[in-house]
């Protein structure tokens, strides 16, 4: 299965393709963690329905656990290699063209690692602060059971004027209640910050250099491409990070 | 001027080099460097010193023999040229210049500032040729090739094989040369026939040569003499993949 390591282009072919596949996750992740903006309703109402997905949960799941596995082996991998093909370090090194970012994929890379396994550990499975994890909420929707006691659902209250009607109480997991609890905590937002600018900072480059890999390029697709990764780099670890931020300085979660 | 150089010195491939240091009193800012280089090695001879190896042949940036990294940089600071091209105006009094040769796996060193380059020959013979049969040319109008096509293949045979780009590369790898090399044939209708066998028989004499792989850091389009583009790299990944798909691995 993993002979595809002994050629260099089909290698870089599988880190464009499995580096995009958890690059289109992380959008999406930064773009519903917005949510905690709207409130806690909204926050929590979608934690429930991503949870509800259920056997297709674990289908991403396993597809973006599968794509960081071959990421990961295939870029310690390359990196070896390369390194021994360039035995003999220079005097004097001096470079043009290439950037921090790209000279570094390597170590941002294994520190988002680190700090991937931090975060699953700390909201997924919530063994790094069980308190703040384990909160419920108790909720009512715009449903009504008739009568003392029971709880069969009706979907139009109208119908049944005049008999009691109790709003149904359901319980899920108060996301909203654990993230910003996490939050005020100083080291684990600051840790959570310097995670998203050094995700940022490999998105930066690692976007353009996707399209590179694949064979996309041209004299004006090329330069608007990279201004694009810088700029996506960049807005990608600020929305990540105005969360931590707004609750460390009391903006959001005033509620709680 | 006066100049403080710090060079490179290797007695052979297995031997240790390190970093000597001469000083040159009187440089011209008209000579080129390596009209400099001339001067250091009159020097030592005189001095009953060895001089300091290196290659050159045309001495007007399109043989592609000459190549030796100044201050970091293959072919020098400035872009667009070869060292054959640079000039010691360039340079200011009293300069410290380290000079080394290009380092990469693929270009063992044979002495002081020449590096074995025979690699890029046998990338050449691998898949760097069209395969016809002779007969009398046809008239050259008779395959159409549009001017666009007919211009990004000749920069992508602006290549002059010197080997910046892998000395350039943190990878030490040799990708640049061989997508221009690739390209300037895949580009044309005359090479299509072997494209896909030409990417890959190519890339695969790259690799076994000792280049390292290419991580998009285009450091090597910086060095290039011929300014020749990355995107010539994302050509030849393309063509390599598309073979891929095609005919398996
Ligand atoms: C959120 C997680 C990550 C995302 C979204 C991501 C995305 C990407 C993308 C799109 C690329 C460009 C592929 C190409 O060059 O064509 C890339 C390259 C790279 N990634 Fe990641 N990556 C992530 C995590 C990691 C991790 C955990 C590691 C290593 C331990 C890593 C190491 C690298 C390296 C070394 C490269 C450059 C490969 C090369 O050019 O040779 N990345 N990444
Ligand atoms: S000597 Fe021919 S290119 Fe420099």
């Amino acid at each position: 299965m993993f002979k595809y390591l002994n050629h260099l282009v089909v290698s870089k072919f599988v880190m464009a393709v499995t580096g995009i596949i958890i690059l289109l996750f992380v959008t999406g992740h930064a773009i519903g963690n917005l949510q905690i903006f709207i409130g806690k309703e909204a926050l929590n109402a979608y934690a429930a329905f991503l949870q509800g997905l259920g056997e297709i949960l674990w289908i991403i799941r396993i597809v973006l656990i599968i794509a960081l596995l071959l990421h990961i082996i295939t870029s310690i991998y390359l990196k070896l290699y390369n390194n021994g093909a360039r035995p003999d370090k220079y005097v004097v090194t001096s470079y043009v063209k290439a950037k921090l970012n790209s000279r570094t994929m390597i170590w941002t890379g294994i520190m988002i690692a680190a700090f991937l396994g931090y975060h699953i550990l700390h909201f997924t499975v919530g063994s790094i602060q069980p308190e703040n994890y384990n909160q419920e909420e108790i909720y009512t929707k715009n449903a009504y059971s008739v009568g003392m006691g029971m709880n069969a659902h009706i979907a139009n209250p109208e119908e049944h004027r005049g008999s009691v009607l109790n709003k149904v109480v359901y319980e899920r997991h108060d996301v909203y209640k654990m993230v910003i609890l996490g939050f005020r905590n100083p080291y684990v937002s600051g840790l959570y910050i310097l995670g998203m600018i050094l995700l940022g900072f490999h998105l930066s480059h690692a976007l353009q250099s996707f399209f590179q890999t694949l064979g996309m390029a041209g004299p004006r697709f090329s330069p608007f491409i990279r201004t694009f990764s810088n700029w996506y780099g960049t807005i990608t670890a600020i929305v990540f990070l105005i969360v931590p931020l707004a609750i460390l300085l009391g903006f959001i979660g005033g509620n709680v | 001027m006066k100049l403080q150089l710090n060079i490179w010195r290797q007695e052979n491939k297995d031997s240790k080099g390190a970093i000597k240091n001469y000083k040159l009193n009187e440089v011209d800012e008209d000579m080129s460097f390596l009209e400099m280089m001339d001067i250091l090695n009159e020097d030592l001879i005189h001095k009953g010193e060895e001089p300091v190896v290196f290659e050159h042949d045309c001495r007007e940036g399109i043989c592609g023999t000459c190549g030796m990294v100044v201050d970091g940089r293959p072919h020098g600071k400035e872009h667009g040229t070869t060292v054959c091209q640079l000039h010691m105006r360039k340079f200011n009094d009293g300069d410290k210049i380290t000079i080394e040769p290009f380092r990469a796996k693929g270009f063992p060193i044979i002495r002081d500032l020449a590096v074995d380059r025979s690699a890029y020959d046998r990338i050449m013979q691998a898949g760097g040729f069209i395969s016809q049969n002779i007969g009398s040319a046809q008239d050259a109008n008779a395959l159409p090739i549009s001017k666009n096509v007919a211009d990004l293949a000749m920069d992508a045979a602006s290549c002059i094989g010197c080997g910046a780009c892998a000395a350039a590369c943190p990878n030490g790898s040799a990708m640049l040369f061989v997508s221009a090399k690739a390209s300037q044939l895949n580009l044309l209708p005359q090479g299509q026939p072997e494209k896909a066998a030409r990417a890959r028989a190519m890339v695969r004499q790259m690799e076994s040569e000792g280049f390292g792989g290419c991580s998009n850091y285009y450091e090597c389009e910086a060095s290039c003499p011929k300014n020749v583009s990355v995107n010539f790299i994302a050509k030849l990944n393309r063509d390599y993949l598309c073979a891929t798909f095609k005919e398996g691995t």
